[in-house]
C-alpha cells in the first residue's frame, strides 16, 4: 500500500437519477487514505456516523485504503461541510470537492 | 498481559489498567490537552471577546481574520484543509468550524483525564457510553499527533526504523503500537 493518494475515477454508478440531482447534490465528501488510522476505527465512523451497514462501510474503507481515497458523500455543499467537519472531528482526513 | 478494551454491561466498556499505564495515557492525554490549548489559533480566549457573542456561540463572527493552517504538522492534521484547491473556501471553512473542533478535542480529552483520575493506581476502569466515544476520539487524536511525530508516512512503514541512535523520539515507537493495540480493542468493544 502507499500512501500517496491516487487519482480514482468518479463513481462507478452514475444513472439517469444521479444525474438529473446533480445539479441539486452537486458536492462530494472525500476521505483520503492515511497510514495512521485503523482499518477497524475508519469502518466504525463510516458505520456510526452516516449510518451505512456494516457491509458498505467495511467496502468505503477498503476503497480507501486501496485506491488511496473514496466518495463517502454526496450531497449540497452545505450538508458536505457538515460531514467533512464531523470527519474532522473523528480524526479523518476529509476533503469537499465539486461532484 | 497488556490492557484490552471489552464489553460490559448496560453498554459500558471495562479495562484493566496497571498503574504504569493509567499513568502513561495520563501523562499523554495531558500533553494532547496542552497542544490544543496552547498551540492552536482557535483555542478560544476567556478574557477577549464578547460575553454575549461568546454565549450564542458566535464567537469570531466578528473577527476578520480566520484561522491560519497551524504550522505545526501534527495539528496541521487534526485541522486539515476543508479545500484542498481553494485556499479561501478552506479559510472561510476554518472560521467557522475550527473553533468548535478545539473545543470537542479538549472535551474527549478532558473526559479521559478525569476517567483516569478515579484509578491513579491503576485497576478496573468502567467507562460510561458517553466517555468511551469520547476515548476512542481522544486516543486516536493521541495516534494522530504521535504518528505524525513519527513521521509515519506509508501503511508498510516501520516507525522509527530511519531514526538515528538517540532519537527520543524512538521511546515512542512501543507507545504508538500500544495506542493502537488498545483502540483496536475498543472499537472492537464499541461496535459488538
Amino acid at each position: 500500500m502507499t500512501s500517496a493518494p491516487v487519482e480514482v475515477d468518479r463513481p462507478d454508478v452514475r444513472g439517469e437519477q444521479q444525474a438529473a440531482e446533480e445539479t441539486d447534490r452537486p458536492w462530494n465528501t472525500i476521505v483520503w487514505n492515511d497510514p495512521i488510522n485503523l482499518m477497524s476505527y475508519v469502518t466504525y465512523v463510516f458505520e456510526s456516523y452516516f449510518g451505512y451497514p456494516k457491509t458498505k462501510a467495511h467496502k468505503l474503507m477498503l476503497d480507501v485504503h486501496h485506491r488511496g481515497k473514496a466518495v463517502v458523500a454526496h450531497g449540497s455543499r452545505e450538508e458536505m461541510e457538515r460531514d467533512v467537519s464531523a470527519m474532522h472531528s473523528y480524526g479523518l482526513w476529509a476533503t469537499l470537492q465539486r461532484a | 498481559m497488556i490492557a484490552a478494551f471489552t464489553r460490559g454491561p448496560d453498554g459500558t466498556v471495562l479495562v484493566d489498567l496497571r498503574a504504569a499505564e493509567a499513568r502513561l495515557l495520563t501523562d499523554l492525554f495531558g500533553d494532547l490537552l496542552e497542544l490544543l490549548t496552547e498551540q492552536s489559533p482557535a483555542a478560544p480566549r476567556p478574557d477577549e471577546g464578547d460575553p454575549l457573542a461568546a454565549q450564542l456561540g458566535l464567537d469570531g463572527l466578528g473577527d476578520d481574520t480566520p484561522p491560519a493552517r497551524p504550522d505545526d504538522p501534527a495539528l496541521a492534521r487534526l485541522f486539515p484543509d476543508a479545500y484542498p484547491d481553494d485556499p479561501d473556501a478552506t479559510a472561510e471553512f476554518r472560521r467557522y468550524t475550527q473553533a468548535d473542533l478545539t473545543t470537542e478535542r479538549r472535551r474527549r480529552a478532558t473526559l479521559a483525564l478525569q476517567s483516569l483520575e478515579r484509578i491513579k493506581g491503576g485497576g478496573r476502569l468502567s467507562l460510561a457510553p458517553g466517555e468511551a466515544t469520547a476515548w476512542l476520539g481522544a486516543l486516536n487524536d493521541l495516534r494522530l499527533v504521535l504518528g505524525i511525530r513519527l513521521e509515519i508516512t506509508a501503511d508498510d512503514q516501520e516507525p522509527g526504523q530511519d531514526f538515528g541512535p538517540g532519537d527520543p523520539r524512538t521511546a515512542y515507537v512501543p507507545v504508538y503500537y500500544y495506542l493502537g493495540f488498545l483502540q483496536e480493542t475498543l472499537v472492537e468493544a464499541l461496535s459488538g
